[in-house]
């Protein structure tokens, strides 16, 4: 309760400011346009707290020009209709920045959006924030000035988690590229080839297959037995990742998995002792670092309730790194100028508990590191109240886990 | 009906004033509803007025959305087809793509029709995302409007009115198409197939007919919202857009003409509204849903219709203050279950439980005021609203009925 009190406090305490400065400058509006109904929204609201949680500390430290930044709540329904839709209803209120994160085909609508509405009103520019959109023509070929990725990619996943299974001792010599039919599973196949070429490991078979229709993997498994694996690279989430390991390991058969989304609520305590001994890489793990890491974590709980997880903590860096940026943009008359913040952005810096973190200004890229980790019991933390929870078996170093800018991101630069 | 036509200039004038009328949001609304008033009344043709139940509507909607956004890449708004008439692209590829898959659905009737139509449907959404040159891959084809005949199509007013002509103009087409007697053919294919083929008539071409026209229809609002949106997603071809369509148009009454368009503006503007209000907006979509097919089965405006048709014959005045107290009555108890559910539903919210600790239950401002969970009071206040509303309905519709019997 104390934090609450305490939080609470700041936040009259910055009203009362923000009412005496208010006759200077408009409070800056941001605009969370993320999926907060229907069946994706789990992810969707994972964001909301993540948003929250780290703009109450942007506030706390006094916002934005004197004021309290306004946080903007908009339901995209789940698609890029809607999404479009709410990208115009956010600028027409007022907003100067568009978060939203959890699907990549919103992505691709709301960064198309912001780069044409910047086209029309040049001068009036908005900036968007992508804190989630992994899709690998985000910051390719859709990349522009005023998009800021603030996730790591498929080129990012794919190569830490095998450097860091490779470093470990545990990718193998025989490696097996299952994923999704479609964009980010063929991204992730796509640079599972070329990181094998890397590391001088073979890729004994790729495999493409439906998303989410699957029910028994008993036939991909199959095949991973007689391609004869160490180790599958897979990008798939959900049922597509749940399912695979589990016919997996139904059929006795000893593989280990790398994969991106391990660590999505619910994916350990449906796997239980199946998930065992899978690797994961991502941007956060409570025992790196751990003195100020469990500060974050228990604020984070403090604030929201749960431990943060998944896409969370990134979510918390992103936007960190966007109130850092904030600091050293002056407001103008009307308020905030994105061709500033574009600048400032570039140039921002911040130290999360996992180590620096900066977007790269070549394609707005974030650079930052990659923890590989290992689903087992000694973890620290457990993941969905099982016995189970992610230990760190890599750090790899933010310059390590940097991924050439792609040849298709031409951006336009302003002036 | 001698006021229909007047009832259709204004409705018509207020349309055209609406930019001046509104503001930037709610325009933008009112582009999704008029998008969405013709894909339902598109599907109304097909399942209103010819009895074929399309469970795959988004299909054709998608085709014509995909179709216009090629076309709009290709001719960047310039040459054979300049940026206003590219809805006729989405309206031939809808075409096309309907007389082919027509000409399959159509072979059968009823339910069997129904599980091709969506099994088309599904064939074309579960191809669509290994096809990335056609349809984009996950990030989806964006475009670029590009000015045409003097006007910039930029801003929301000039895209307001591009799909407000079209939209006007296709509901017209549609009107005209059931006056004539290909139109008239429909009517029989859905209330006797049998007998219009004891008649001579070629029952499966005129399907196929039908179903082409309908998915024209379909395609041209898919160009107009890929128009809107300078984009096309491949989720566009998802299920729930099919069934998304068949819910608007059985709400608004997909047997009276104007139905379907009125059920999917009104639906459109629900969702445009209520999901910034509330989490729970789609719990009460589906309320809306089945309190609609249990009590009005004809649709709100199928009702509405009737009514004016076979007045009571209790008078106007009698019948206006009846269904006055009855929208009155009805407004309370929707109050306490709106109420309810929102209280409910914070009460339940992760946020809220985060801030529960031992014993400590904070307050939960709702509507203006501070209600505290673990009180009575709102809970009392929710259900007794409710089941007040309810009975002030049930006590109407008796006097009403006690009248009648009076009568008799």
């Amino acid at each position: 309760m104390g934090f609450q009190k305490f939080a609470r406090g700041t936040a009259a305490m910055a009203l009362v400011l923000g009412a005496a400065t208010a006759a200077q400058a408009e409070p800056l509006k941001i605009a969370l346009v993320e999926t907060l109904s229907g069946p994706q929204a789990s992810t969707g609201l994972l964001y909301r707290d993540a948003v929250k949680y780290q703009l109450s500390k942007i506030n706390e430290a006094g916002g934005f020009g004197g004021a309290p930044i306004e946080l903007l709540e908009f339901d995209n329904q789940g698609g890029p209709v809607g999404a479009a839709d709410r990208v115009r209803a956010a600028i027409s209120e007022g907003a100067d920045i568009i978060l939203q994160g959890s699907s990549s085909a919103v992505a691709g609508q709301v960064t198309e959006d912001v780069r044409k509405y910047n086209l029309r009103n040049a001068g009036n520019e908005v900036l968007y924030v992508n804190l989630g959109g992994e899709a690998m023509e985000l910051t390719g070929a859709k990349c522009h000035y005023y998009h800021f990725r603030t996730t790591p990619n498929a080129a990012i996943r794919v190569n830490t988690i095998m450097d860091g299974m490779q470093e470990a001792g545990v990718l193998g010599e025989r490696i097996y590229a299952m994923n999704q039919n479609y964009s980010w599973g063929i991204d992730v196949q796509d640079n599972t080839v070329e990181a094998a070429g890397r590391l001088g490991v073979e890729v004994v078979e790729t495999t493409l297959h439906d998303v989410n229709k699957i029910q028994d993997f008993s036939p991909y498994v199959q095949r991973i037995q007689a391609a004869d694996a160490d180790t599958v690279i897979t990008g798939n989430w959900s049922n597509d990742l749940l399912l695979l390991m589990k016919a997996t390991s139904g059929a006795g058969l000893d593989v280990r998995f790398g994969t991106a989304f391990l660590d999505q609520p619910g994916n350990i305590g449906n796997a239980g002792a199946v998930a065992e001994g899978h690797f994961l890489s991502t941007t956060f793990n409570p025992e790196v670092n751990p003195e100020e890491s469990a500060v974050f974590m228990e604020d984070y709980k403090a604030f929201t309730g749960h431990y943060p997880s998944y896409v969370e903590p990134t979510a918390v860096f992103g936007m960190m790194l966007l109130g850092e940026a904030l600091k050293s943009v002056e407001p103008t008359e009307d308020g905030l100028n994105a061709a500033d913040l574009a600048v400032a952005l570039e140039n921002a810096r911040v130290e999360t508990p996992m180590g620096p973190v900066y977007i790269r200004a070549e394609d707005h890229q974030i650079v930052q590191s990659m923890i590989v980790q290992e689903v087992s019991r000694d973890a620290k933390y457990k993941s969905d109240d099982t016995e189970f929870g992610f230990v760190p078996i890599k750090v790899i170093a933010a310059e390590d886990a940097e991924q050439p800018v792609q040849d298709s991101c031409k951006m336009k630069r302003p002036g | 009906m001698k006021y229909a036509p007047l009832l259709l200039l204004v409705t018509v004038a207020v349309l055209i004033a609406l930019p001046w009328l509104v503001s930037g949001s709610m325009l933008n609304a009112a582009v999704q509803m008029l998008i969405s008033a013709l894909f339902a009344m598109a599907f109304g043709l097909l399942c209103g007025q010819a009895g074929m139940l399309s469970f795959g509507h988004a299909a054709y909607f998608g085709v014509g959305a995909f179709a216009a956004v090629h076309a709009m890449n290709a001719f960047g708004g310039e040459g054979l087809l300049p940026t206003p008439l590219l809805p006729l692209v989405g309206g031939a590829s809808g075409l096309v793509s309907g007389l082919l898959a027509g000409y399959f659905s159509t072979k059968r009737t009823g339910v069997y029709f129904a599980m091709i139509t969506l099994a088309l449907a599904e064939l074309l959404h579960a191809l669509a995302p290994h096809l990335k040159t056609v349809f984009g891959g996950e990030a989806g084809v964006s475009s670029f409007r590009m000015p045409a005949w003097g006007i910039g199509f930029g801003s929301l007013n000039d895209v307001y009115f591009l799909t407000l002509v079209w939209t006007l103009v296709s509901i017209g087409l549609l009107y005209l198409f059931s006056k004539t007697p290909l139109g008239r053919l429909a009517l029989g294919l859905r209330e006797n197939a049998h007998r219009l083929r004891f008649l001579g008539y070629n029952t499966h071409a005129l399907g196929t007919l039908i179903f082409a026209i309908s998915a024209m229809f379909a395609g041209i609002a898919g160009a107009l919202q890929s128009m809107n949106i300078e984009a096309a997603n491949y989720v566009v071809l998802e299920s729930h857009i099919s069934t998304a369509v068949v819910l608007n148009s059985f709400i608004g009454g997909v047997r009276v003409f104007l139905g379907p368009a009125i059920g999917g503006a009104v639906m459109t503007f629900f969702g445009h509204v209520s999901s910034d209000l509330t989490r729970v907006w789609l719990l009460y979509q589906g309320i809306i849903f089945v309190l609609v097919m249990m009590f009005l089965p004809r649709g709100i405006v199928g009702e509405l219709v009737e009514r004016i048709r076979n007045p009571s014959g209790e008078g106007l005045a009698r019948t206006i203050s009846t269904l006055l107290a009855r929208l009155a009555s009805l407004a309370i108890a929707a109050f306490g279950a709106v109420f309810l559910i929102e209280f409910l539903q914070r009460v339940l919210s992760p946020e809220y439980r985060a801030g529960v600790t031992e014993g400590n239950w904070p307050d939960i401002a709702l509507f203006s005021y501070d209600w505290a969970p673990l009180s009575v009071l709102p809970w009392a206040f929710g259900l007794g609203l409710f089941g007040f509303g309810i009975a002030l309905v049930i006590m109407v519709n008796r006097r009403v009925a006690a009248r009648k019997e009076a009568q008799a």
